[in-house]
């Protein structure tokens, strides 16, 4: 116990001490403040803030396919979607059916980069990773290079997602990938499997993310990352640990909209399925039990009869209650076949309807607004519930929400989060890299939100409530004035980013107004309104006329920045 | 690059150095709010182990808890004495000070009135300050600050060091930071036409607009904060971890003398569903050694002509059960405990209608029972020391209002 302890301590300094040593490779050089005062005659005004609006901008289809379904247009892309088709509903179409199947989107640009980046753990099969950073790391303990090798591969992870990202053309699969990341959240630096993020990633949520909800739900339930997370692991007949099977109610299934609190389990209404329509604490208790036993077989201090050190799923039987239990309204008898308890619980939380509204909700919630029509939510669960047990269930119910007419009349109802920011600036401005300076990483972390580090099990949230706040919004302007000007790489690691904007800009754009209107369409997809386009003539043309032709210095310097302030934009932020 | 002309500073420049300049010339303007306190909550997410926070430490509950936790107890004789019936887990040692100078007092079995052991409804239901309504549009903070009757016109009324917290849900002037010297804009050159050209784009009323603009605001009055290395007053010395940043930050936020009238701070890893102690030490005692030492120091910090107008709350969404499960751990309980500092507290006492923990005293039998309604804690707070008997619409639907006496008005 005091080795995990011992390791626990230190994973979780270990997070802060990494980002903290990156803040010197990345600091910019700052310039003095600007003077604070101003003359006595100025009258002293409070700060009044109106009424909120909501923003009534609106997008052309390509652009609100390409920002919700990934993770923001780059150069070409808005052409190449309505090169698609003849109408929208065309265009549309052919786009979500080609998303849905990546298996057929070439995507060799990626996955040349991919190879050149040479990772050396994301390979391994989830034995491999066990075996290897695990219970064989070859380095000592008390030495900085165990938990080098310890933690490589998830380091590892988070690159190749950040690559996948910005350069796979298989976009759709990246946001669902990060979508149920957080819907089945576990987070990077907690407890005993590390390693096993890359398996957890790669064999339960890029595996299932299109397939069938129950499947998705028992690879879950049985995978190392999730048992350590949420204590599942220790979990005994003895004194079950809840932690695991509240939150498999409240946040992998039924919602807390279904929690009905600390209730009388037989007070309940039942459906025509004799099911409760809502949970209640006696639920969890009782779906505890029935899971007990369901564990990692992780005997690294060989003191258990039984259980080895694979790293795989184990069933315990001496740990389970083998006892009856009543789990929503139904008898669960017992002495039943191994496994069968903790199954009977996944099946009634996979079939019920509360938990088909829940996934619905979220998924609209991610695909179209922060408040998505209770229409939309509704065709998206019939659909889920009409496909229990098909192989595809969640694929049908992605493309219900994509083809509805919320997601084509929806937009700016929703903020990018701080990771599709970054990732959507790198992609805008064709930013070159392969293997990613951290301080990118550290970046997003910031403004709120590095992959993976989420501790809570309830994943990031998904309102532009969470993520308006100025700590999130200036990272994001810091940002793009870093990568704009190439001050993102990594000198110690020998890694760079390099965006070259100046190469982009066609020879014959060298006036302001020009500028302006070859970048805007280029980054956004779209115009801007005009006091913003004249916002942005005006910065870039410094005592130019807004025609008059800018020297080469100033195209570069003020081009440079003016690209800069277009990704600082709050259109940008839109989605 | 062209001359920044006066013209433009003065065009770039925004109402928010305007009211600066005017507070600096009439500190008038600021007499008001400077007879109230500042108010500092500090929130600890996942549910802390208020039981092994403030344990029994005599009696037949102290009985009762020792049988209940064979492995995870602390022991009687490594806790603090608060009382004759409670004592002080050892890890918060560096508050016990402040505790005995009558600085910090405790109030136990506090809570919701509402039945859930969810983290997240729980937390919601507290922040929003409207237990059992999840839909409450703004946090109570914010209504508070809406209502408060010396307004909130400081260039700053309310900082949050981690995101914007649901307590100050659509309280668009909020600033949040991380830490001051994180919050300042990278400069290529042309920062200065960069953020007149900002100050247009970000013109409009929607959410993010209007934190825009505010973010250029506090720019202006933070930046030149991040070249002065800050030293605490008083040799007070801050932990190098989130929690003792976070603390510091807002200790420099107050010394702005900006109107800082809240903060926030959130301070997490509380979920202790196993492996939670060993004794008087192990993971927990990490955690409450953190909070002891970043408070304690923030205090010292602040003992420098500020803790007479400081309040600060330690708040949790509920305590833990107080049977220990098979991993040394605790699942989700009911009722907890808050802790309260400032040179406003009735401190040294232990606050609150003890339950017991005799099974037929306990929640649903198997939890602390809440006797005291966070509302009430926070209701004396809002009337006494924050200046705002507005209750009804800070705490809509809290009836029964009956102050405790933790604070002096």
């Amino acid at each position: 116990m005091n080795q995990k302890l011992h390791r626990r301590d230190f994973l979780k300094v270990a997070g802060t001490l990494a980002a903290a040593s990156l803040v010197a490779s990345c600091a910019p050089n700052n310039s003095s403040p600007t003077s604070t005062l101003l003359p006595d005659t100025t009258t002293p005004l409070p700060p009044t803030f109106p009424p909120l609006q909501p923003p009534t901008a609106s997008a052309p289809l390509a652009v609100i396919a390409l920002n919700r379904m990934g993770f923001g247009p780059r150069p070409g892309d808005v052409d190449a979607f309505n090169a698609l088709g003849s109408s929208d509903d065309e265009r549309l179409r052919a786009y979500v059916a080609q998303q849905l199947n990546p298996d057929s989107i070439d995507d060799s640009e990626f996955e040349s980069r991919y190879a050149a980046a040479g990772f050396e753990t994301l390979q391994k099969s989830a034995d491999e990773l066990y075996a290897d950073h695990i219970v064989n790391n070859p380095y000592d303990m008390n030495d900085d290079t165990y938990w080098d090798w310890y933690s490589k591969p998830a380091y590892e992870l988070v690159e190749a997602t950040f690559l996948r990202a910005v350069y796979s053309r298989k976009q759709l699969v990246e946001v669902l990938t990060d979508f149920w990341h957080n819907h089945f959240n576990v987070y990077f630096w907690q407890d005993d499997a590390v390693p096993m993020l890359v398996s957890y990633h790669r064999d339960v949520l890029r595996a299932h993310m299109l397939g069938n909800f129950r499947q998705m739900l028992e690879a879950v339930a049985q995978h190392p990352s999730m048992l350590y997370y949420l204590n599942q692991n220790n979990s005994s007949d003895a004194g079950p640990n809840e932690n695991y099977a509240r939150e498999l109610f409240e946040l992998h299934t039924l919602g807390a909209e279904n929690y009905l609190g600390v209730l009388d389990p037989n007070t309940i209404q039942k459906d025509a399925n004799g099911v409760a329509v809502g949970y209640v604490d006696n639920d969890i208790y009782e779906a505890a039990r029935c899971l007990t036993g369901w564990r990692v077989d992780d005997d690294l201090g060989d003191w258990e009869d039984g259980v080895e050190k694979s790293g795989r799923f184990l069933y315990y039987k001496p740990w389970h209650d083998r006892l009856n239990k009543l789990v929503l309204g139904k008898y669960i008898p017992a002495d039943q076949p191994d496994l069968q308890d903790g199954r009977d619980v996944l099946d009634l939380l996979a079939r019920h309807p509360g938990t088909a509204h829940h996934i619905a909700r979220k998924l609209a919630r991610r695909l179209i607004s922060d408040v998505p029509s209770e229409a939309v939510i509704q065709a998206a669960a019939d659909v889920f519930l009409a496909n229990l047990d098909a192989p595809d269930q969640l694929k049908r119910v992605v493309e219900t929400i994509l083809l509805s007419e919320d997601f084509r009349l929806t937009w700016g109802q929703k903020i990018k989060r701080p990771l599709e920011a970054t990732i959507a600036m790198l992609r805008a401005t064709q930013a070159e890299f392969t293997r990613l300076p951290s301080g990118v990483s550290w970046m997003s972390s910031l403004m709120g939100q590095a992959f993976f580090e989420r501790r809570p099990p309830d994943g990031y949230p998904d309102t532009m409530e969470a993520w308006a706040n100025s700590m999130s919004v200036l990272y994001r302007w810091n940002f793009a004035v870093g990568l704009t000007d190439n001050w993102m790489d990594d000198q110690e690691q020998q890694r760079t980013l390099r965006t070259d904007l100046r190469a982009q800009t066609p020879p014959e754009v060298h006036t302001p107004a020009a500028l302006a209107d070859f970048w805007i369409p280029r980054l956004l997809g779209r115009p801007m309104s005009d006091e913003n386009r004249q916002a942005v003539i005006d910065f870039v043309r410094q005592g130019y006329g807004e025609n008059d032709e800018m020297s080469d210095e100033d195209l570069d310097y003020w081009g440079r920045s003016m690209v800069a302030l277009i990704l600082m934009s709050p259109d940008f932020s839109m989605r | 690059m062209p001359n920044y002309s006066r013209r433009n500073f003065l065009q770039g420049c925004s109402y928010a150095i305007a009211s600066m300049a005017g507070a600096r010339l009439s500190n008038l303007a600021f007499s008001a709010q400077n007879n109230t306190d500042t108010l500092v909550v500090v929130f600890l997410r996942g549910a802390w182990d208020s039981l092994n926070v403030v344990p029994p430490i005599d009696g037949d509950d102290r009985g009762l808890y020792e049988k209940a936790r064979p492995s995870i107890k602390i022991p009687a004789d490594a806790l603090l004495r608060l009382d004759n019936q409670f004592g002080l887990h050892p890890a918060l040692s560096p508050l016990y000070d402040l505790y005995q100078q009558g600085k910090m007092a405790v109030v136990h079995a506090t809570g919701l009135n509402v039945d859930t052991r969810s983290h997240f409804d729980a937390q919601e239901f507290i922040e929003l300050g409207t237990p059992g309504i999840k839909n409450t549009s703004t946090g109570w903070i914010t209504r508070h600050l809406q209502s408060t009757p010396s307004g909130s016109t400081g260039l700053v009324p309310a900082v949050s060091t981690n995101g914007l917290p649901t307590a100050l849900l659509n309280y668009t002037p909020t600033v949040s930071m991380n830490t001051s010297s994180d919050f300042s804009q990278w400069d290529n050159g042309t920062v200065a036409q960069q953020k007149e050209a900002l100050r247009k784009m970000y013109g409009g009323n929607t959410l993010l607009e209007q934190v825009g603009r505010r973010t250029l605001d506090a720019l202006d009055v933070v930046q030149p904060l991040v070249s002065q290395d800050y030293v605490p007053s008083n040799g007070a010395s801050y932990n190098d971890d989130d929690f003792g940043r976070q603390l510091q930050t807002v200790a420099q936020m107050i010394k702005l003398e900006q109107g800082l009238q809240v903060a926030t701070v959130d301070f997490g890893g509380w979920d202790t569903h196993e492996y939670q102690n060993d004794g008087a030490g192990g993971y927990m005692a990490g955690l409450l050694s953190s909070l002891g030492s970043g408070l304690a120091n923030f205090y010292q910090d602040l003992d420098s002509g500020y803790t007479n107008h400081l309040s600060v709350m330690v708040i949790s969404e509920f305590g833990r059960r107080l049977v220990q499960n098979e991993s040394n751990g605790t699942d989700h309980g009911h009722g907890s405990v808050m802790l309260t500092l400032g040179g406003g507290v009735n401190g040294g006492q232990v606050f609150g209608q003890w339950p017991g923990l005799s099974n037929e005293q306990l929640y649903d039998h198997a939890d602390l029972a809440v006797t005291t309604d966070f509302r009430q804690v926070l209701g004396e707070l809002l009337t006494s020391r924050l200046g705002n008997p507005n209750l009804e619409t800070v705490f809509p639907g809290f009836s029964g209002y009956n102050p405790l006496g933790v604070f002096h008005g």
